[in-house]
């Protein structure tokens, strides 16, 4: 049992035991390494490392952020170092008793699938987290998480591809996430994460062009994270598979909000880009809170929520 | 003042990040200020690195409108024992720099730093020239300090019009021969600073790769200028350092939004490979 202050801060998201609930997002924590010096990474429940392409991918041309309020624009497309130096370089520098969730991007299904082998076996990777926020080249463009059918065989592929805990990122551009959550897990995912950007578009009204150069990015930030609490607390109603919350967590107060609308986990995003080491205060901060509301076990929190007519 | 020219590729810092009390932050131009933070435990910088700053600290929420914190250039920092003042100049030009420019003495701004790279320093008896516009003038303050003692150094400034330059009496009292230019002729001469780069350059380049003949330019200014001044330098096969100015979220790798277009194809992040670059290595036609 994992203890501070006499709370007990353990949690299980989906097969991959974490020493508190708090890991950070994927594509806002690097390979872990760039944080060494603002943050001992082992005062956190572990963190998801940059999404992985068979190959390395350079990325968008620039600009590929742009502020909004209270967030940030993104459009970097999955810039990354491709899985084998992944594998060969960032893991190894990665200091031990950190858990390490990979995250897993591609343009077909296929690929996915290949990516998950690859990652599977290797010593120090906790679990897999499968982005389905991307565009879905057979399918037009339209994201993986968009469509339930294409959803359905992505995580049935993917499934069978790795005997890894599985975790599937939903993409918030859907009108109903509670029947995206349902075909993750009926098609066996061992929990889901949510949410991924926003789709969003910036413009500058005296050029009359976007501020991206990729036309749309992702929304992220304390902007979105009223939509990220009702989406994890929709989907948390529709499934019971565990739910790791997503979206704007500046510190505990947000966290708990996400545990309370039913998350078990939660990840820290853009916060970790302005101020470094926010993700331990997150991870300290629920223990004070779990102290001061009596509660001896954090995981007693996850889907507290008194919502009216329930 | 003179300091020795730091090491070729050394280590840099490890970068902090602390709540910096304000030490001073006055106006000194129509939109220039100059803060001093005061930074418990501050590592020390070299030429050409940044810090990136959140104004609002002291509040108990985080302010998050606007929400990422500014890159700015380390102008200079004075160490006493457990304490430094790190000195920023910068300009008030959107909601961020008005919201530093609101932040009174005592009160906190964040700081992450030091960030980047330094400026590679020249070989050993390279004649330099320092070209600098907009807020690319505190980017080149320190370079023009350190290497004042032992290197012949030029300084250009180039400007619109006279309240848009900063810090002139800084740069003075190094006692480095310092040209002005700007369009309107309200101060130095009237033109553009591209055209004193060119006269500077002027004469024999021949043997420009041996030590001890040859020269540098290192530029941070407006991208327009500092492509003139690289493909000026080009011409002449005059090694030019250009220092960029971008948007960025992190300034520490991880938010990979101030990717930089090469000539050879890719990127480099300003942040973590730069801000200062072989000119000749930025494809300035991709740069936007």
């Amino acid at each position: 049992m994992k203890e501070s202050q006499g709370v007990d801060t353990a949690v299980d998201l989906g097969g991959i035991s974490l020493r508190n609930p708090v890991l950070t997002a994927s594509g806002t924590f690097g390979y872990g390494t760039e944080f060494a010096p603002f943050l001992d990474l082992r005062r956190l429940g572990g963190f998801v490392a940059k999404s992985l392409t068979l190959e390395p991918r350079i990325g968008n041309p620039p600009p590929r952020i742009a502020e909004a309020p209270s967030g940030m624009l993104n459009a970097i497309s999955l810039e990354n170092v491709g899985v084998e130096a992944f594998i060969g370089e960032k893991l190894p520098a990665i200091p031990e008793g950190v858990t390490v969730i990979a995250s897993v991007f591609e343009t077909d299904i296929d690929r996915y699938a290949e990516v998950c082998k690859r990652l599977t076996g290797v010593p120090r990777i906790a679990g897999l987290e499968v982005n389905a926020s991307c565009p879905h080249v057979k399918s037009g463009g339209i994201e993986f998480g968009q469509d339930p059918a294409v959803l359905g065989r992505l995580v049935r592929t993917v499934r069978r591809a790795t005997t890894l805990p599985l975790l599937v990122k939903l993409s918030p551009n859907v009108t109903h996430i509670a029947e995206m959550a349902r075909v993750c897990e009926a098609e066996g995912a061992s929990g889901i994460s949510l949410i991924n950007a926003v789709q969003a578009l910036e413009v500058d009204p005296e050029t009359r062009r976007p501020l991206l150069a990729n036309g749309l990015g992702g929304l992220s930030g304390p902007a979105i994270r009223p939509i990220a609490l009702r989406m994890v607390w929709q989907a948390s109603q529709a499934v019971s598979i565990p739910i790791c919350g997503v979206g704007g967590i500046e510190n505990a107060a947000d966290a708990v909000k996400f545990l309370l609308c039913g998350a078990t986990a939660v990840q820290v995003g853009t916060s970790n880009y302005l101020q470094p080491s926010i993700a331990g205060d997150v991870a300290d901060g629920i223990v004070e809170y779990a102290v001061r509301h009596g509660c001896p076990r954090i995981r007693d929190l996850v889907g507290a929520l008194e919502f009216p007519g329930r | 003042m003179a300091e020795a020219v730091w090491e070729v590729g050394g280590e840099e810092a490890v970068p902090i990040r602390a709540a910096a009390e304000v030490v001073r932050n006055v106006s000194e131009g129509p939109s220039s200020w100059r803060l001093i933070l005061r930074v418990p435990g501050w590592p020390g910088f070299r030429p050409g690195q940044f810090a990136m700053l959140s104004a609002g600290a002291q509040q108990a929420a985080r302010r998050t409108d606007p929400l990422l914190p500014r890159p700015m250039a380390v102008y200079r920092a004075n160490t006493g024992s457990g304490w430094s003042d790190v000195e920023i100049l910068y300009k008030r030009v959107g909601r961020g720099t008005a919201l530093l420019a609101a932040a009174l003495p005592g009160q906190l701004v964040a700081i992450v730093g030091p960030l980047g790279k330094a400026f590679p320093p020249p070989r050993p008896g390279e004649r330099v020239t320092i070209v600098a516009g907009g807020t690319g003038i505190a980017s080149v303050y320190e370079l023009a300090a350190r290497l004042a003692g032992s290197h012949p150094v030029e300084v250009l400034f180039g400007a619109r019009t006279v309240g848009d330059l900063m810090a002139v009496e800084d740069f003075e009292a190094l006692e480095i021969p310092l040209r002005v230019a700007t369009e309107d002729g309200s101060a130095g001469v009237r033109g553009v600073v591209t055209d004193l780069l060119e006269s500077a350059l002027e004469g024999p380049t021949a043997g420009a790769d041996l030590p001890g003949s040859g020269r540098r330019v290192y530029v941070c200014g407006p991208t327009a200028m500092m492509r003139r001044c690289a493909e000026i330098a080009s011409r002449r096969e005059v090694s030019c350092i250009a220092a960029l100015e971008t948007t960025m979220a992190c300034g520490f790798g991880v938010c990979l939004g101030c990717a930089t277009p090469l000539q050879e194809g890719g990127y480099s992040l300003v942040c973590r490979d730069g801000p200062a670059f072989d000119a000749a290595s930025i494809d300035w036609e991709r740069l936007p």
